[in-house]
C-alpha cells in the first residue's frame, strides 16, 4: 500500500534518498514546479490537474485506507 | 500525436552541477542521466519511452497513483541530488522534449528568466510548514449534554439548543485557528526571504483528522536552516491550541519560477 505520510527527519544537506510525503510531493511537482513549455512534446500544461489529484489520488487512497474519523460538522 | 520512439524528459535546470554531480543517480526507469550543458546553464535530462509517456499513456497513467508515485520519486531524486551540488530550478512533473537540440533551445528563449530564477534561490532551501487544528478538546461533550438534560419534557429543545451552542463554539474556534495561522505564516515570513502559501491539503490525502489551517513553503538561506526549524517550534511551544510541523531543507521548489 502506497504510504502518504511518511515524513523526512532532515539533516544540513538534503539527503541522497529523501522522504518527502507523497502529497507534499505532488504539492510541488503537480503545482508550484516551472512551466517551460515551448516545443515541448509532452507536458502536464495542458492536463487538469485538479482532475489528476482528485482521480488518482484520492480515489486510491479512499479503497485503501479507512476515512479518518468521523465527521462532526454535518 | 505519434505514440512511438522516444524523448527527453527534463528534470531541472540548473547552474553548476556538472556530470558528476548526478553521478551514481539514475533518471525514470533507471534510464542513465546527461547533464547538457548550455551556456552557464545546464540541462538535467534523461531519455524516457512515449509508449509509457506519450499523450494517450500519459493520461491513463496519471490515473495511477502507484505510478504517479514512482515517478514522483524518481523525479524527486534527481532534482534532490542535483541542489546537493549546484543551484537548481525543478520542473513540472512530467515535461519532455524531442531531444536535447530543443531543449537547449528552450533555455536560450528564457534564459534571462531562468538566470534570475536561479540567482533568487542560490544558496537557499525550501522549509514546509503546516498548522493543524487540534482535535476537539472535549470529545465526550456530546454525550455529557445528551445525559445532562435527559428525558423529561423539553429534553429535545434543551438537546438542540446545547447542539447549536457546540457548533457555534467549532465555528469560533476554527476561526481563531486560522488567524492563528496567519499569525504562524507572519512570524515565519520575517524567518525567511521569500514564502509561500499552498492550498491546505485534504484530509483523506494527509489521513489526519484534524483540520490543515496552513500549508506554506519558506525560502531560507542554507546557513540559517536551523534557526528556522528552531523558531517553527517555538511557534508550535507556544501556541497549545495549534500543532505547527515543520520539515525541510528541500529542493526550492515552489520558489524558483518564472516571472
Amino acid at each position: 500500500m502506497t504510504e502518504l505520510r511518511t515524513t523526512t527527519e532532515a539533516s544540513a544537506e538534503p539527503p541522497s534518498s529523501p522522504q518527502i510525503s507523497l502529497v507534499d510531493l505532488l504539492d510541488r511537482l503537480l503545482g508550484t514546479g516551472v512551466v517551460l513549455a515551448g516545443d515541448v512534446l509532452i507536458s502536464l500544461a495542458g492536463v487538469d490537474l485538479v482532475q489528476v489529484r482528485l482521480h488518482a489520488l484520492i480515489t486510491s487512497v479512499r479503497s485503501d485506507m479507512p476515512a479518518p474519523g468521523p465527521r462532526q460538522d454535518q | 500525436m505519434t505514440e512511438a520512439g522516444h524523448g527527453r524528459y527534463l528534470f531541472a535546470v540548473a547552474r553548476g552541477v556538472g556530470e558528476q554531480g548526478v553521478a551514481g543517480v539514475t533518471g525514470i526507469r533507471g534510464a542513465p542521466l546527461d547533464v547538457v550543458p548550455h551556456r552557464d546553464l545546464e540541462a538535467v535530462v534523461c531519455e524516457v519511452d512515449l509508449a509509457e509517456f506519450g499523450e494517450v499513456a500519459l493520461t491513463r497513467n496519471l490515473e495511477d497513483l502507484a505510478w504517479l508515485e514512482e515517478v514522483a520519486r524518481a523525479h524527486n531524486e534527481v532534482v534532490f541530488a542535483a541542489a546537493s551540488r549546484g543551484t537548481v530550478a525543478p520542473m513540472r512533473l512530467v515535461t519532455i522534449y524531442a531531444d536535447d537540440q530543443s531543449v537547449r533551445a528552450r533555455i536560450e528563449e528564457l534564459y534571462d528568466d531562468l538566470t534570475a530564477a536561479l540567482d533568487r534561490v542560490e544558496g537557499r532551501r525550501e522549509w514546509s510548514v503546516k498548522v493543524f487544528t487540534q482535535p476537539d478538546a472535549e470529545p465526550g461533550a456530546e454525550e455529557a449534554a445528551r445525559a445532562e438534560v435527559g428525558s423529561g419534557p423539553g429534553a429535545g429543545a434543551a438537546y438542540l439548543r446545547r447542539k447549536r451552542d457546540q457548533a457555534t463554539r467549532r465555528q469560533a474556534s476554527r476561526e481563531q485557528a486560522v488567524e492563528l495561522a496567519g499569525q504562524v505564516h507572519r512570524a515565519l515570513g520575517d524567518q525567511s526571504v521569500a514564502s509561500r502559501r499552498l492550498a491546505p491539503q485534504d484530509p483523506r490525502l494527509t489521513g489526519r483528522t484534524e483540520t490543515m489551517v496552513l500549508n506554506a513553503a519558506y525560502l531560507v538561506p542554507v546557513e540559517q536552516g536551523d534557526d528556522f526549524r528552531a523558531a517553527a517550534e517555538q511557534l508550535d511551544a507556544r501556541h497549545h491550541e495549534l500543532s505547527v510541523e515543520v520539515e525541510g531543507p528541500w529542493p526550492p521548489y515552489s520558489f524558483a519560477t518564472l516571472e
